[in-house]
């Protein structure tokens, strides 16, 4: 027999309340180990939908570029348009590699399966400066030329969603009897779920000749984003947007959300600890006799302080084990409730699960039981024998 | 050497301005292999004695000299290791840790006293109190005469120089408390120290040294072997 024995075997005589405390304690660690999992995650998520892009920067219409912006990663309607003109204008700064025009729009069709109508995001694009935005794009069946008609590429996303193959025709909606020449490979961002259209056929199906949404440019050096984008802002009606503004400002729309959580956390943290403290106490009152026989037996203040500690830090390590196995379990859950509440979310997996960030949970439950059983385990260890055996604690 | 030498030991305690001696005065002392009992009404002293005896708890005033070492004044750390060197208790209410078998309650003090579990020691005292077959058994299987052996083997475990006992047989039935008793007889005539406290005049007829205690002094000092006056019998019946 041990000391961790003898304080694992007091636990088990009040089971009821050890379960209800360690309970407790999971469920702050299961949030903690939640936050921490989605607050790696959704960085690493964000900045590869943002590099997803391909470009360096944005040009939007006036208004809020970074509504814009975020929309034209998203999929969505912005209400003003670029003309060619300035898409002229933008390909003649010094220092852009590339330029490349896309009508972004929606549209609604029905799902062949269910019968509802389904809003989907359909994208006007230059076929060869898209690739070359994008070179890590591959595709099955072939890709369309600009001059291509009633043709489009899907994501693997969608076809997989909707039973999309190579050689079908659309059945309905605005793009009725397009046919999918190709299907993108897999890649993991939200180019999965959209369609892939010439510009110009974008541009006739929904009545908006020499009209575009954005342009998005490369940059030959990227040292020099700052200074081009000063000269794109030259350009009339035409906002800019550098990626690491988007990210930036996404980043601190999250921000506030997260700080949001993080205080909802360390709430539940600071009641669980009292609540550990507050069993402790109550276990350590019942039991001062006890201590008084253990006093009376040869055990000094520092074993029986040291006994309270070890109980404390079981509770604290179970509920940290519980509590990080069912964050994993129920990430799914989780993450489908933060994604509800934060301002933008990236449409991968915004939780990321790492040992290091499973080891960092059990420490801090084991650092929680240390801070938790100081108290109880410094007054218990305080008892003079007399005291103890008179039940004497209050 | 005395085992144990009390001198004018003193115990007041103050409640309010009011001062309450639990112990006035008092001289008492024990030789190796002596088997005392202390007797006396409620109130009258008999646990601050055993308490200050055992080093629970410290005198107002008086010294106590355990196994020649001056125990005043010292630090409760210096107290633990006397206690845990020379001295093992039995407790009225027996104390069992509920969670731990009977061979495990027995093992307890050897994991205070950082000393290795040693199995052949732990069945030789299971075997010395009778329960050689009952180390596996909770406390809650048990009975009542079972769990103070058990409380009794917990107190010999690191081989002290006295047992002291307070009413060890106040929770059991007479033919219970009979057993008991002759437990601690046999352990006595092994060359055992013991002292108990009790509130029964037969059991403890069957010591050798009986002191009766009243209001906080000893009134009478019986030598059993070669019995006094018929004062102090009376006295003795009077007071319990």
């Amino acid at each position: 027999m041990n000391f961790l024995t003898l304080a694992a075997k007091n636990l088990l005589r009040r089971r009821g309340r050890t379960m209800l405390t360690v309970m407790g304690v999971a469920i702050a660690i299961s949030v903690l180990f939640s936050l921490l999992a989605l607050n790696s995650g959704y960085e690493k998520e964000l900045n590869k939908e943002v590099n997803s892009l391909g470009a360096h920067i944005l040009a939007v219409p006036k208004g809020c570029p970074y509504e814009a912006a975020s929309l034209v990663i998203h999929g969505g309607v912005i209400p003003k348009y670029l003309s060619e003109a300035d898409l002229h204008n933008i390909s003649k700064i010094d220092g852009i590699d590339l330029a490349t025009p896309m009508l972004m729009h929606q549209f609604i069709r029905q799902d062949a399966k269910t019968g509802k109508d389904v809003p989907h995001i359909v994208y006007g694009i230059k076929i060869d400066e898209m690739r070359a935005l994008k070179p890590w794009w591959k595709v099955q069946g072939r890709y369309f030329t600009d001059k291509e008609t009633n043709v489009m590429l899907v994501g693997r996303g969608l076809a997989d969603k909707e039973n999309l193959t190579v050689g079908m025709m659309l059945p309905a909606g605005p793009f009725k009897n397009f046919t999918i020449i190709g299907i993108l490979d897999r890649i993991g961002d939200q180019d999965d779920d959209f369609h892939f259209v010439p510009l110009a056929e974008v541009q006739r199906i929904f009545d908006k000749q020499g009209m575009i949404t954005t342009v998005a440019i490369k940059v030959k050096d990227i040292n020099r984003i700052s200074e081009i984008s000063d000269e794109l802002e030259k350009i009339p009606d035409i906002q800019v947007v550098t990626m690491t503004q988007i990210m930036g400002t996404i980043m601190n729309l999250a921000g506030s959300a997260r700080s949001l959580l993080l205080t909802v956390i360390a709430i539940a943290l600071i009641i669980s600890a009292f609540g550990i403290i507050n069993t402790l106490l109550m276990s350590v009152n019942e039991r001062t006799r006890e201590f008084g026989m253990m006093k009376a037996i040869g055990a000094s203040g520092l074993d029986i302080g040291r006994m309270v500690l070890a109980e404390t830090v079981f509770i604290t390590v179970i509920g940290g084990v519980v509590g990080t196995t069912a964050a994993i379990v129920g990430s799914t859950m989780i993450e489908g409730f933060v994604k509800g509440m934060l301002p933008y979310s990236p449409r991968g997996s915004l939780i990321s699960l790492s040992p290091e960030l499973v080891l960092f949970a059990l420490v801090f439950s084991v650092v929680l039981g240390l801070i938790c059983g100081i108290y109880p385990a410094f007054k218990s260890s305080r008892l003079t024998p007399m005291e103890a055996i008179r039940g004497g604690i209050e | 050497m005395s085992v144990l030498e009390a001198k004018d030991l003193t115990k007041i305690y103050r409640r309010g301005r009011e001062e309450i001696y639990a112990l006035n005065h008092v001289d008492f002392s024990v030789d190796p292999g002596e088997f005392v009992s202390i007797i006396g009404p409620s109130g009258s002293g008999k646990t601050a004695l055993l308490n200050i005896l055992g080093c629970l708890d410290t005198p107002t005033s008086g010294s106590l000299l355990l196994n020649g070492t001056e125990t005043s004044g010292k630090k409760e750390s210096d107290l633990v290791k006397l206690r845990r060197d020379n001295i093992g208790f039995v407790f009225q209410q027996f104390y069992l840790m509920p969670t731990l078998t009977a061979r495990e309650n027995i093992e307890l003090p050897l994991l205070f006293s950082k000393k290795d579990t040693n199995k052949g020691r732990i069945d030789e005292v299971l075997e010395m109190v009778g329960l050689a077959d009952r180390g596996d058994h909770l406390p809650g299987q048990l009975s009542g005469g079972e769990m103070q052996r058990v409380a009794i083997g917990r107190a010999l475990i690191n081989d002290p120089k006295i047992i002291l006992a307070d009413e060890p047989t106040g929770n059991l039935d007479s033919a219970t408390s009979k057993m008991i008793f002759e437990l601690f007889t046999k352990l006595n005539r092994k060359g055992l120290t013991l002292i108990i406290v009790t509130h029964n005049l037969d059991l403890a007829r069957q010591t050798q040294k009986m002191y009766t205690l009243r209001d906080g002094q000893i009134v009478s000092c019986e030598d059993l072997a070669c019995v006094q006056g018929r004062d102090d019998l009376n006295i003795q019946q009077e007071v319990v």
